[in-house]
């Protein structure tokens, strides 16, 4: 796995109230429980964003109250808590060799450590924490303090399992965003994606953003694609010519079940998963033309979508559920149209370019990234669903397919050849900039779907 | 419903088939996957059909695939033909072959042929996918008119997944937007 690329951001400070930290840290329900700042009327605090330079961070150690000795909860913790860090593109993390306290001798709450020891390495946040394992079970408090202001700015307590200690650090990320930069992490989530995995077929595997758990769905020497996932990540959509012929199967990630959807209309070659998990946008071939159909996820049709002689392909819902993104051909090019799902007409969004495919609604269902052809290769654009100016996120290395919107609507995910083989990765959406490879790339791999966050 | 145990957790395609869970299982608990007794029919081509050689010697593509011989399959009684970029009407030269692919399934009318849609890598799988259709639509069209019966033909896009040529020139994007003809029993 890579280490994130550096980012140069200008730090800027801005006055938040104390109340608005509150209410947003509340959006945060995920945890057991959360402490919150001080009651101060106004607390000045570096907020750090888009835009603005890397703010410095120092993850201490864990404090081992009970049953760490050997500190592999906190290792676990502090590794997966640091790459997610980096990830976000937000922070430089501070060496753990410039540490000068020593996490097991000093305390972790606020007057039981030197604030000093952080300032004068340049530590803008610190994280800090203990805990303790009895048996199989983890009783874990982490904290993340304003080294400036020499305060508490967030708190989180977890108990769980050992397996359970990766989640506590995403969970823990997405926290230290929302009380950082205002917004909650993506990191809780997973990723689906495509790859040849150093074989000659294409097979479906998850993995977690960070690079762990990776999971290979199918095993079966054929071509894998698409794959979809719903909102609560209890089911995965994917087509699969295992039968000999390209079918689609909706997989019941929990019950290790699938089922296989069938429609008379003619041979599905594409499709999506509804938000809900309940119905599938269903490309359909059928004498040369492709259409799309909203089928229930038994397949049976609620709704003819397109009816043209030419090709509609790509569906992709708004999280929603409202409307859905899809490639057409109608006006002599590929283009993106959007269409509410409750009938009416499709409309077109994208005028500029003559191969534009591959759409991806973001959270807000406000934009649509996509991807577009230009000499040859692709690069990613995003556009407001209304119309307008497209932006181009991608930087013209490589070619750059499918995008894939993060929860929070600040990074896509994306396929890229800029390294030799087509591997996974992270952009933000606002800057442009490649945070990082999120695939090993041992062969190919495509078509990522970001999930929404795990929840509970 | 049955129970079936698959080792390390094992997906049951309900009223299909099986697919393989792979090594990596980290999901939790589950090692035991229902499955319903009944079975529907699998439509399409079956296994047999895709896998075995036709009587002229033209393997699926797939097939190609999966013994490491795609792009070394020459044999075979019918030709391919080829389209240009982001097309997919029949090319004035592939006429002829066209007719002569047609002469030879009139010759032997106990056959059947799938025609695959082939595309280069220069666009997206999900519309290449679609492309391919057209592609073998459109050969199928031809056959029809040249008096092949509707019913002897079928198609199958593979899109860009399955391509002869892996070189990244127009040389090579040629060879690939293709549609191969495979003699089935």
């Amino acid at each position: 796995m890579s280490k994130a690329g550096t980012i140069i951001y200008r730090t800027i400070s801005r006055k938040i109230s104390a109340k608005r930290l509150l209410s947003l840290a509340a959006i945060v329900a995920a945890v057991q429980m959360a402490l919150c700042v001080g009651a101060s009327a106004q607390i000045k605090m570096n907020i750090v964003g888009p835009g603005s330079q890397l703010s410095s961070i120092a993850v201490s150690g864990l404090k081992s109250l009970s049953g760490d000795d050997n500190h592999d909860v906190s290792g676990n913790f502090v590794a997966i808590l640091d790459r997610d860090l980096e990830l976000s593109g937000y922070f430089r993390l501070i060496s753990p060799h410039a540490y000068i306290e020593d996490p097991q001798q000093s305390g972790y709450e606020l007057g039981q450590f030197n604030f000093a020891d952080w300032h004068s390495i340049n530590a803008d946040f610190l994280v800090k924490g203990a805990v303790t394992v009895s048996g199989q079970n983890v009783q874990l408090t982490a904290l993340l303090y304003d080294v400036a202001q020499q305060r508490r700015m967030m708190g989180k307590n977890f108990n769980g399992s050992m397996a359970d200690v990766p989640r506590m650090a995403r969970r823990f990320a997405d926290a230290l965003l929302l009380a950082t930069t205002g917004q909650q992490g993506p990191f809780d989530t997973m990723l689906a994606f495509v790859s040849t995995g150093g074989g000659r077929f294409k097979e479906i595997y998850t993995q977690t953003i960070d690079g762990q758990n990776l999971y290979r769905l199918t095993d079966n020497p054929t071509i894998n694609l698409f794959p979809s996932l719903d909102k609560n990540v209890n089911s995965l959509l994917y087509l699969s010519y295992k039968s000999g012929q390209p079918e689609l199967y909706l997989a019941d990630l929990k019950r290790k079940l699938e089922t296989r959807i069938e429609t008379r209309r003619g041979v599905i070659i594409g499709g999506a998963l509804s938000p809900d998990g309940q119905r599938i946008v269903a490309a359909v071939e059928n004498g040369g033309a492709t259409n799309l159909y909203l089928l229930d996820k038994d397949g049976n049709e609620l709704r003819e979508l397109t009816h043209t002689s030419g090709i509609n392909v790509s569906p992709a819902f708004s999280w929603d559920g409202s409307m859905i993104a899809f490639t057409s051909d109608r006006s002599g090019t590929p283009q993106i149209y959007v269409m509410p799902l409750s009938g009416g007409t499709a409309r077109r969004v994208t005028y500029k370019g003559d191969y534009n495919t591959t759409p991806a609604f973001s959270p807000k269902g406000d934009r649509i990234a996509y991807q577009s052809r230009s000499g040859g290769r692709f690069e990613i654009f995003v556009i407001p669903v209304g119309g307008g100016e497209p932006a181009q996120v991608t930087d013209g290395i490589g070619s750059n397919e499918s995008p894939s919107w993060s929860p929070d609507g600040r990074y896509l995910a994306f396929s890229s050849t800029r390294g030799g083989n087509s591997r996974i990765y992270l952009v933000m959406v606002q800057s442009g900039k490649i945070i990082s490879a999120l695939t090993e790339g041992k062969g190919n791999d495509t078509s990522p779907a970001w999930s929404w966050w795990l929840g509970d | 419903m049955t129970l079936l145990q698959r080792g390390r957790g094992g997906w049951v395609t309900r009223g299909a088939r099986l697919a393989r869970i792979g090594a990596m299982v980290v999901l939790v608990g589950a090692l035991a996957a229902g499955c319903s007794s009944k079975s529907k029919p699998v439509q399409g081509p079956t296994a047999s059909q895709m896998g075995e050689n036709g009587i002229g010697g033209n393997t699926s593509s797939l097939k190609d695939l999966q013994n490491g011989t795609l792009g070394a399959n020459s044999g075979g009684p019918l030709s391919d033909i080829h389209f240009g970029y982001n097309t997919y009407n029949i090319e004035p030269q592939d006429g002829a072959v066209l007719k002569a692919n047609a002469s030879w399934l009139q010759a032997h009318p106990q056959t059947r042929v799938q025609v695959e849609g082939h595309c280069d890598e220069r666009g997206s799988e999900d519309y290449n996918l679609a492309l391919g259709a057209k592609r073998a639509q459109s050969a199928k069209d031809y056959l029809v008119t040249l008096g092949v019966p509707e019913s002897r033909i079928s198609t199958i896009s593979y899109g860009k997944e399955l391509p002869l040529c892996t070189e990244h020139d127009e040389d090579c994007w040629a060879q690939n937007r293709r549609d191969h003809f495979v003699v089935q029993q």
